[in-house]
């Protein structure tokens, strides 16, 4: 039986092997949906024969790789899901400056020396039509009797946007509202896919601050949800693209961020639900110009980061 | 290292260590020096300790690890008193239906528990399953300490049901009788010889138990969170997920777990050091049951209420999900179709080249594990070679070292620069990780196995000229094949599912069953995870019923 043992082995090994050896030119981590990054190096390969390989998952995720594979680093280009992320990486020195020629249409304060957006979301409230409640229309229309129990707010500590929009409504109001939320029996659900999921079997009525793309997309494939923007202001995660310093294949990774920004790569953004980046690509969506956006200061924002966790942990109640 | 013992037993033991040592040892020590050396991802040693005393004044420390330890020992005794009754009716009498009830309480295994969680949350939430067909909601007592005692126990109970109703069969009716001859209560027989002779097998599966509940992390972040119940391994996965990430942090965190799994072991240890359980000695035993009279409707509807809570209520789930055409459509006719399944079958998303990969990893792991695990085994049970605690440690250690930080661990071990060649970023590096997380499997159930043995069979074949090789090969492997077979298995269907050190590790452009539910789930097509993840279930299931089948007709299983 050993015999048999070893050669199932060797095949396997044999196989496994044969799997491994396909190399490609550059190398692309990110944080954005997997559809959108299949369509966009399938694209770019058809485009410039220079093929793709990725890793995808969160930008947690993504990062504890980063943050691991650091004396060794095979990343070429990053797509992040928080600016964050470019603002950090610039600090640290690891970006290479790049301008792409088709980043001309991408407006200033959406692209820095060393990174520009691919797309932008805006946080909204993700409102299930046949809850039974009425449509509502202010962040504070949710702590009202109607939604009693029938809120649920990412977690800001798992999600770069929700913990800026956290903080510039916490800031406006010293946490009330959030206070608010709380007696009316909202609970903190997770991440965003997690905070959706109840909204859409109807346990829930809303999200409170939920990502914009991610519902658009489910109502699209019939859902019964909807996306309200409040008129009072919302947040936006613009997504930063990224060469990394250390990478042996800049021109091809320069050549993909071409690409990204080019028609083509930012209608597949589109059709994605997510804002392009160019502001002259058309998409069926709000865009930026009809949100609102709430005013606060990032660096201070961040820079008080672990005490407004530690408050919305204390109203919301870690036992 | 010289065997004092049955000679022979250096091959198994070189094998054993090798392996341990590629497998277990390479990213465990990262771990621990990652812990030490803050800087190691950079390739630096500076600044020793420095994370220790930040990690360790942590005030919500000692919560969490509290958490942690009662979270284990509720889903022990969940687990405990839900398996070993019915464990013990279906090896010493006759109860009807028996095999059906072994494969019915076979699928909890192949469920992974951040679907069966998903699965319990979409039927008993308000609105969900539960609601729209009878009317009302527990949604208060899923997302407690109760709630995710009874998921997680759901899911565990079967490793327990198994190795009760194995061992007390091999145990056998015989030293029962015997007892019974002497004048003993049928009570009484089973309370002083069956049970206590079954205790290497209960210990075994009990400790399972613990380190699997104490290292999971689906259920607790799902249903945990809500209820503001902190455990280590969802505090390790918030280290490695916040920016800026604390690796040092989530090891020195780790490091504690792996702590309470080899309080744990040593306990078990203890119970199985102080006695022998050798019951199988070469003499022929009866295998007759006895009849369950009286008892048997009461016990035909426990089983039938443990397995539609186990396996039913999770399977009903998913494939509802699966077969929604919309989450808010909720259960209508109109709202039914195959699409999900349909796009599956379609390569989707690469779906096809995700079972395709997945299935592969699994068989090699359960392959490489079981090599390993039974040299290993053989090595600590039979064997009088110095060091072989350390071995048995070393096969402990993956059972509580949560995933992500075996894939912490993996990267930085293989992403060293100056290393000629490397697995990483090739699907090896998936197969060590998957080999590091589910040896214990193999190792606790071969080592259960090889207690039971006595050391004349092999002696006797050493006196009649056989070689060591000859003797393990010969007697030993066959006598502890079907604890073998059934770990590996077990092994095969749980890599085939693993989540959570895949997400991290996967080579780029490679996915796994878990990874691509995983996405779909990320991106609101829990419809899609859910056919995914039912046929993937339906075929971990199926296969390895076939091959036991198969083997049995080969005559080399028994029963």
């Amino acid at each position: 039986m050993f015999k048999s043992l070893k050669s199932l082995t060797l095949g396997v090994v044999a196989a496994t092997l044969l799997a491994g050896v396909a190399h490609a030119d550059i190398t692309v981590y990110t944080a954005g949906p997997q559809s959108l990054i299949d369509k966009m190096s399938e694209g770019f390969t058809k485009e410039t024969g220079i093929k793709v390989n990725v890793f995808q998952a969160t930008t947690g995720k993504v990062m504890a790789r980063i943050e691991a594979e650091a004396s060794n680093p095979v990343v070429d280009v990053l797509i992040s899901a928080s600016w964050d992320t470019a603002t950090d990486f610039a600090k640290r020195g690891w970006l290479v400056s790049y301008t792409s020629p088709n980043a001309a249409k991408v407006p200033d304060f959406l692209k820095t020396d060393t990174a520009v957006a691919q797309g932008i979301s805006a946080l909204g409230i993700a409102w299930n039509t046949k809850s039974g409640t009425p449509k509502p229309s202010e962040w504070a229309d949710l702590t009202k009797p109607e939604y009693k129990d029938m809120v649920n707010i990412p977690d800001p500590a798992q999600s770069g946007s929700s913990f800026e929009l956290t903080a510039a409504l916490a800031g406006q109001d010293d946490f009330k509202l959030f206070k608010d939320l709380q007696a009316n029996g909202a609970i903190i659900a997770g991440a965003n896919a997690e905070a959706l999921n109840p909204v859409l079997q109807g346990a829930k009525a809303a999200v409170f601050g939920a990502v914009d793309y991610i519902t658009l997309a489910a109502a699209k494939k019939g859902e019964t949800v909807e996306v309200v923007f409040p008129a009072s202001g919302t947040v936006i995660a613009p997504r930063p693209a990224m060469i990394l310093n250390w990478s042996k294949n800049q021109d091809e990774a320069k050549k993909f961020i071409d690409y990204m920004l080019s028609d083509a790569g930012q209608k597949m953004v589109a059709a994605q639900m997510l804002m392009p980046a160019r502001t002259d690509i058309p998409a069926d969506r709000p865009l930026i110009g009809d949100l609102k956006l709430l005013k606060f200061d990032n660096a201070a924002v961040y820079g008080k980061r672990k005490e407004t966790l530690g408050e919305i942990t204390k109203i919301f109640g870690g036992k | 290292m010289k065997g004092h013992a049955n000679g022979g037993s250096a091959p198994a033991a070189w094998l054993a260590i090798a392996g341990l040592v590629l497998v277990v040892a390479v990213p465990f020590a990262a771990v621990v020096l990652q812990g030490i050396f803050p800087n190691l991802g950079q390739g630096s040693f500076s600044g020793p300790f420095s994370s220790f005393v930040a990690t360790l004044n942590d005030s919500a420390l000692i919560g969490m690890a509290g958490n942690t330890v009662l979270l284990g020992a509720c889903v022990v005794l969940a687990s405990a008193l839900v398996a070993v009754p019915l464990g013990v009716f279906r090896a010493l009498y006759r109860v009807p239906l028996a095999p059906l009830w072994d494969v019915l309480l076979l699928v909890p295994f192949m469920i992974p528990p951040y679907i069966a969680t998903l699965g319990w949350i979409m039927t008993l939430q308000p609105r969900g399953y539960l609601q729209q067909v009878l009317g009302f909601n527990l949604a208060p007592f899923l997302f407690s300490l109760a709630g995710m005692t009874v998921v997680m126990a759901f899911n565990t109970f079967p490793v327990v049901y198994f190795a009760v109703s194995r061992t007390v069969e091999a145990v056998g009716a015989r030293y029962a009788d015997v007892g019974r001859v002497f004048g003993a209560t049928p009570a009484k027989a089973f309370w002083r010889i069956t049970l206590p002779l079954s205790a290497p097998g209960l210990a075994a599966s009990l400790m399972l138990v613990f380190a699997a509940a104490i290292e999971e992390y689906g259920t607790p972040a799902a249903l945990g969170r809500r209820a503001g119940f902190q455990v280590l391994v969802t505090g390790i996965d918030f280290r490695i997920s916040d920016w800026p990430i604390d690796l040092p942090g989530a090891s020195i965190m780790s490091l504690l777990l792996v702590g309470l799994s080899l309080v744990t072991f040593l306990g078990q240890r203890w119970i199985l050091s102080r006695r022998s359980y050798q019951t199988v000695n070469g003499k022929p035993t009866a295998k007759d049951k006895r009849p369950l009279g009286a008892m048997k409707l009461p016990v035909v509807l426990a089983f039938a209420i443990v397995s539609f809570l186990a396996t039913g209520v999770p399977l009903l789930s998913i494939l509802a999900t699966a077969l929604s055409r919309t989450i808010s459509g909720g259960l209508a006719l109109d709202n039914m179709s195959l699409d999900n399944f349909a796009l599956v079958f379609q390569n989707s998303a690469g779906a096809l080249g995700a079972l395709a990969n997945s299935f592969s990893l699994g068989i090699g792991t359960a392959l490489i594990t079981g090599l390993i695990g039974v040299t290993a085994a053989y090595t600590v049970v039979k064997t009088k070679i110095r060091g072989r605690l350390a071995i048995d440690t070393l096969t402990i250690i993956p059972n509580a070292l949560p995933g992500i930080v075996v894939a912490v661990g993996l990267i930085l071990a293989w992403n060293m620069p100056w290393l000629p060649a490397t697995p990483y970023n090739t699907p090896f590096i998936l197969l060590l990780a998957y080999c590091c997380i589910l040896l214990p499997q193999p190792m606790r159930y071969a080592a259960a196995a090889f207690q039971h043995i006595g050391d004349n069979l092999e002696a006797a074949a050493r006196v009649f000229g056989a070689s060591g090789v000859t003797a393990f090969r010969r007697i030993l492997l066959p006598l502890v094949f079907p604890s073998l077979a059934s770990a590996m298995l077990l092994v095969f269907a749980l890599a085939s599912r693993e989540l959570v050190a895949s997400v991290v590790i996967a080579p780029v452009g490679m996915q796994t069953i878990a990874t691509f539910i995983w996405r779909q789930f990320e991106q609101g097509s829990i419809g899609l995870g859910m056919a995914m993840a039912f046929i993937a279930i339906l075929i971990t299931t199926l296969l390895p019923l076939l091959l036991l089948a198969l083997l049995r007709r080969s005559g080399l299983v028994a029963e």
